[in-house]
């Protein structure tokens, strides 16, 4: 096995918002009261590979099949000792007006 | 050895408070041996499946302790259809008479919490938000609405015959039709797909008396012979739920593969099936499996829903029972039920929503996580 630069950056294959707070295992630092909906889709890589991801857009009108996306770090929640616990996800890349 | 369905049983399927799932599950065989007019005794062995409602072999414990072979049959939400493929093998073989096939459930409110170890996943996955089926129904039919050019008013449209032909069955769950407003402005779930489009979790069981054919007639006077059961798994590259990445490869789901064998292996093709029950975990399954069960085109089924092609008055009636939206989805039962109401339809015996013209022969089809398909064709 190797490891293959898979990039930063790609086009939205398909999306979905997750509009209520999952049931366990979902485990960030959010109450039902704090809760925000957020999207989900595959983003499809420049050498074909699609990924699943989280997406910063949580609305029907700022996704649409095909738009450029990129990488970014976003912090999950805190873990015991108080340390941020880190994933991925994707938002669109040209910002939306 | 042909194999004949010879018993119909069922414990209707939404709440029961009173009752747990193997009492459900009790009930439904209970119904289909006095259905088949025979004893437990008489049953040689047992396939029997649930997801959260116990191990299906206690069912002993409630029906008779008669020694017989009872296998348990954990498939997910081909349980059933996994269950019923093992009976007609038993049967197919010459080595059983006759024997029972149950399935039965009992789940909690609300979506599924399935846990990522048990699909060869990391935890990381599920606390990050991404271990939830129904984003994967939303997001495979957002992309064939994309590709195929299906409206979301054939998303309502699906709603709408569920509920309608739900309302004309007494074991439903949802008894009530809604209107295309109702199903229109009801609150969003998972983009594109809102609360009346999913189907629930819920209770129920179900159960057949299967035996071999040439001895059917002596238990009830109108068999129904499985032609056909095979379950089949995922294809490297097919779009499946529980999906951290995709390969560049694309490959079709395991659906078409089921229902491609088991229309050679029935010797039939999708323009001689007279009723069929395809799952509908949400409308959207019903539709993109529609096509990959090889019954219209892909893009085409905007114009079936549009003609009522597929309600119980149309050419080729799909979930007459109202399916997994009007009847909650039981995972254990919920692949029997699929059979048990094709054999309903077969013998004539669908009342209110019997299908005109006699109809000869049926299909069923489940789908389920991680990927995985089974589909029986039945027969007068």
């Amino acid at each position: 096995m190797t490891a293959a630069d898979l990039g930063n950056e790609g086009v939205l294959w398909t999306w979905t918002i997750q509009s209520f707070m999952p049931k366990t295992p979902y485990h960030t630092d959010e109450t039902p009261e704090t809760f925000k909906p957020y999207g989900v889709g595959y983003i499809e890589l420049a050498c074909g590979l699609k990924v699943e991801s989280r997406l910063r857009e949580n609305q029907a009108d700022q996704l649409e099949i095909g738009m450029p996306m990129k990488l970014e770090i976003i912090t999950v929640r805190k873990d015991d000792e108080g340390s941020d616990l880190l994933t991925f996800q994707f938002c669109a890349a040209e910002e939306q007006g | 050895m042909d194999v004949a369905i010879v018993g119909l049983g069922m414990h209707p399927f939404g709440r029961t408070p009173s009752m747990t799932g193997l009492e459900q599950g009790a009930a439904a065989a209970r119904a289909a041996l006095a259905d088949a007019g025979v004893d437990f005794k008489r049953m040689e062995f047992a396939y029997g499946g649930s997801q959260d409602g116990g191990n299906a072999d206690s069912l002993v414990n409630l029906l008779g302790l008669t020694g017989l072979q009872f296998t348990n049959v954990a498939n997910g939400c081909a349980t059933g259809g996994s269950s019923l493929h093992g009976a007609y093998s038993a049967i197919k073989s010459g080595q059983y008479d006759i024997g029972l096939v149950v399935g039965f459930d009992k789940h909690e409110r609300g979506a599924f919490n399935a846990k990522p170890a048990d699909w060869g996943l990391d935890d990381w996955y599920g606390e990050t938000g991404l271990m939830l089926t129904t984003q994967y129904f939303g997001m495979k039919i957002q992309r064939y609405m994309h590709d195929h050019g299906i409206s979301r008013e054939t998303l309502i449209r699906v709603a709408e015959k569920a509920f309608r032909n739900g309302s004309l069955t007494p074991t439903a769950w949802r008894q009530t039709a809604l209107s295309w407003e109702e199903i229109e402005n009801a609150p969003m779930v998972s983009e594109p797909l809102n609360k009346f489009m999913f189907c629930s979790p819920a209770e129920g069981g179900c159960a057949l008396i299967v035996c071999r054919a040439d001895i059917a007639h002596q238990f009830h006077p109108r068999p129904i012979y499985l032609k056909t059961a095979v379950v089949r798994s995922r294809n490297y590259g097919s779009f499946e739920v529980f999906s951290p990445s995709q390969p560049p490869e694309v490959a079709h789901s395991p659906t078409v593969t089921a229902s491609q064998a088991a229309f050679e292996l029935a010797g039939v093709g999708p323009e001689d099936i007279d009723v069929a029950q395809l799952q509908d975990t949400e409308v959207g399954a019903e539709i993109m499996h529609m096509a990959e069960n090889g019954f219209c085109k892909h893009g085409d089924q905007e114009k079936w829903l549009a003609e009522g092609i597929t309600e119980i008055t149309g050419r080729l009636p799909v979930n007459t029972d109202g399916g997994c939206l009007a009847n909650g989805e039981p995972v254990g039962a919920s692949g029997l039920r699929q059979v048990h109401e094709i054999c309903v339809q077969l013998r004539g015996e669908g009342g209110a929503r019997q299908v005109a013209d006699d109809p000869q022969v049926g299909y069923t089809h489940v789908y389920g996580a991680p990927g995985i398909s089974g589909v029986n064709i039945l027969a007068r």
